[in-house]
């Protein structure tokens, strides 16, 4: 709400910070750039600022011009900032959110991973009609849970253009860690191009965005490394697929420039801490189509909460965080140093990067990047793991001890919860006990483009619970959906059917428990978003399974979550990557 | 490997001092009630929740013998030990290597093969355990700790002024 007063000050960066720190008003400012959130001394209890605190916040959205990377851009504004402002809310209290449209089309706010009444859920033609132009929107809720969160427009593209902001809950009650200061970290993906033509280009031309495609150089390399009938059959099991080895996201740096809190890695957003302090950071994947890799180099970051629910804590060195997703880490800087947050593109085609440091403008070494991980290897533990196995005759395994095998990463078949040899408990009617791993999840690895023995990356098998969530029932049916989709005319859908395609809702029955089984028949990673109830993550920690709203399932995989079907109305249910979800991979689910 | 033996460097350091004191570690198994038959000058209760422990620290004179009543109110094992900060930062880096190494349980180590003589015990969840304790001389400032992986960082620590 001090925002206001800064922008319009007439004073250099510096005298705005000296000033700011002095009088404690917000020095956001100072960065020169919005969002005034993104203040770099962070969030104390004795110095909140730029921040729209609750219970009731009014916010405007606009579309006006505002640098990006220092260049001129048209992004979505919210309060005359893009990404929006943080909007800070407690547990407990009832929250009155007031936005007004000032665009010339309908948009919409969606509160991710809120719990809230059907129609606070903000999904134009599931929740409500959407916000017309100049229009305001009133949505009130109780606030019932605490954590680290996010909002964003449910309307076409316009996530795209920066309609998107961190939602923070502080909790009633102790939570279970400490710290002494805390920031929030928000990584975007944002394009000078305008979204509905990037749409238009996934959907004439694939692999457009993916410069890294096999040449007839790689073509001769595996020739030598595999020999000749092995290279044929892996191209034409990926021509089969219909897709490229290389692609690991289907939208690239070619095009994005990755942002941390709205800055780009050479404008490098400065966290600021006093060495020997706990910080905590809230990290949140805003983005509309990229993974992230995150590691501070020199530091050890403890992971205390996953889409915003306390997790045991486990120390890393680096997290994969999809998008939508969001983790809290504690991180211990002793050393008067700055150190580099750098969150790698899963797809290696560039970075978000910010600096944790005890005094503005300092930086610290970028590490270098990765190569481009292939598909390739990842692709047969898929076909191994009960695809097609007839499309592997013929393909002479001695010669794999010939490969190398550091392009193996991703497949630590130690880790393969999907190999046998693995006892489950199943129950009498034969489905698996309640918290189980499904045969064919591999929730011990990351993913494709990470060397498990590199350093400590965290797995989904990591994230436990303290107690149980309340509803211990084993669940009463199974439901599964298949994620499909045909990369070359990018179409994306459940069970091979776009949202146009199909006849009616998924039907949950009212309270409810089911178990909800995702089989990814694409070579993809897919996030998938439940709105208004829970995914209990079956992960393998039995009674301890966490509760998560987004699930990364990823190619090949099969994973599965418990559900208490407990929110009456329709919910959307769909991949978070924003063109997969435009594409058809959507879903209205009925509870009733 | 190079940061494996400055861990032990580290520990053989603490102690050194630890070990010139007396201090007496009871309640590891189920023999608290022996507790009574020894000198001490005061009781001090604590409690271990999840991650944090009440009080957030203390003073202890030196030399006074102390019998810490340790109360688990969370939901996680948790241990209490006692170190100066480098030799809790030790245990806790190698309690990290061995869950991240072969899948022992962490907590026992502390006691046994690394804690070595660093007063410490493991307290399981609704459990309160005993431990006497003799404040060295020599000594500033130690810390109370849980190295279980993650429950430092998450809060478990605190300040002894001596």
């Amino acid at each position: 709400m001090t925002r206001s007063n800064i922008i319009t000050h007439p004073l250099s960066r510096r005298q705005v910070l000296k000033g700011g720190v002095a009088l404690g008003v917000g020095s956001a400012a100072a960065m020169g750039l919005s969002p005034a959130w993104s203040n770099p001394w962070g969030h104390t209890n004795a110095y909140a600022k730029g921040v729209e605190e609750g219970p009731e916040v009014s916010l405007a959205i606009r579309r006006e011009s505002l640098p990006i990377n220092g260049k001129e851009a048209r992004p979505i504004s919210i309060n005359h900032t893009s990404p929006g402002p943080m909007i800070r809310l407690k547990e407990g209290q009832d929250a009155v959110l007031r936005v007004t449209n000032l665009l010339d089309e309908p948009t919409s706010i969606h509160w991710h991973g809120l719990i809230l009444p059907p129609g606070m859920d903000g999904v134009p033609g599931v929740s409500f009609a959407g916000i017309a132009p100049g229009e305001t929107f009133t949505y009130r809720f109780p606030v019932r849970q605490n954590g680290t969160y996010w909002y964003h427009s449910h309307s076409g593209v316009q996530e795209q253009l920066g309609h998107a902001g961190p939602l923070i809950i502080d909790a009633a009650e102790r939570e279970p860690f400490r710290y002494d200061r805390e920031h929030v970290l928000l990584l975007t993906d944002w394009t000078f191009e305008d979204p509905m033509s990037v749409f238009r280009n996934l959907k004439t031309m694939e692999g457009y965005y993916n410069f890294q495609e096999r040449t007839i150089a790689d073509l001769f390399a595996d020739m030598r490394q595999n020999g000749l009938a092995d290279t044929v059959e892996m191209r034409s099991m990926w021509a089969k697929m219909r897709m490229s080895s290389r692609d690991i996201a289907d939208v690239t740096g070619s095009t994005y420039t990755y942002l941390i809190n709205g800055h780009s890695p050479e404008e490098n957003w400065n966290a600021l801490f006093k060495p020997g302090e706990h910080v905590r950071l809230r990290v949140i994947n805003g983005s509309a189509m990229s993974y992230f890799d995150v590691r501070i180099p020199g530091l050890k970051m403890t992971v205390v909460a996953a889409d915003g629910q306390p997790v045991q804590p486990v120390p890393v060195d680096e997290f994969r965080i999809g998008v939508a997703e969001t983790y809290d880490v504690l991180v211990s800087p002793e050393d008067d140093q700055a150190y580099t947050i750098f969150a790698e593109s899963m797809d290696r085609s560039g970075y978000a990067r910010a600096t944790l440091a005890p005094r503005l403008g300092m930086q610290a070494e970028i590490p270098e990047r990765r190569q481009i991980a292939d598909r390739g290897m990842e692709a047969m533990s898929v076909h191994m793991d009960g695809m097609d196995h007839s499309n592997m005759q013929g393909m002479d395994h001695s010669n794999m001890q010939d490969m190398d095998h550091s392009n193996m990463q991703g497949m630590d078949h130690s880790d393969m919860d999907g190999m046998a040899g693995e006892q489950r408990k199943t129950r009498e009617n034969g489905m698996l006990a309640a918290g189980e791993a499904q045969p064919g999840s591999r929730y011990g690895q990351a993913g494709i483009g990470i060397a498990p023995d590199e350093r400590r990356v965290l797995v989904y098998r990591d994230l436990k619970a303290f107690t149980p969530w309340p509803d211990r029932r084993e669940p009463g049916r199974e439901l599964e959906l298949h994620l499909t989709g045909n990369m070359e005319r990018y179409m994306w859908s459940f069970d091979g059917k776009k949202f146009s395609e199909v006849t009616g809702p998924i039907h949950f029955e009212k309270d409810e428990r089911l178990r909800l089984i995702l089989i990814n028949d694409t070579m993809m990673e897919h996030p998938i978003h439940l709105h208004g109830m829970w995914m209990e993550l079956e992960n393998g920690q039995g009674e301890l399974i966490p509760r998560k709203h987004t699930l990364n399932v990823k190619p090949g995989e099969r994973v599965s979550a418990l559900i208490t079907a407990d929110a009456e109305g329709s919910w959307a249910f769909h991949c978070h990557l924003l063109y997969h979800m435009d594409a058809g991979m959507f879903r209205v689910v009925r509870v009733s | 490997m190079r940061t494996h033996y400055l861990i032990l460097g580290l520990l053989s350091m603490s102690l050194g001092t630890l070990t010139t004191t007396a201090w007496a570690s009871l309640g590891h198994g189920d023999n608290s009630n022996e507790v009574h038959n020894l000198d001490f000058d005061r009781t001090i209760s604590v409690e271990a929740g999840d991650m944090w422990f009440e009080p957030e620290e203390m003073t202890i004179e030196p030399g006074e013998t102390v019998q810490f009543d340790i109360t688990n109110t969370g939901n996680l094992e948790h241990e209490f030990v006692i170190g100066d900060k480098a030799a809790q930062k030790a245990h806790r880096e190698m309690m990290q290597g061995m869950t991240e190494g072969h899948g022992h349980g962490g907590h026992d180590m502390a006691e046994s093969e690394h804690g070595g003589q660093m007063p410490s015990v493991s307290i399981k969840a609704g459990e309160t355990k005993t431990l006497v304790w003799t404040a060295p001389e020599n000594v500033e400032r130690l810390e109370y700790a849980c190295n279980i992986p993650g429950h430092y960082e998450s809060g478990m620590y605190g300040e002894i002024n001596l």
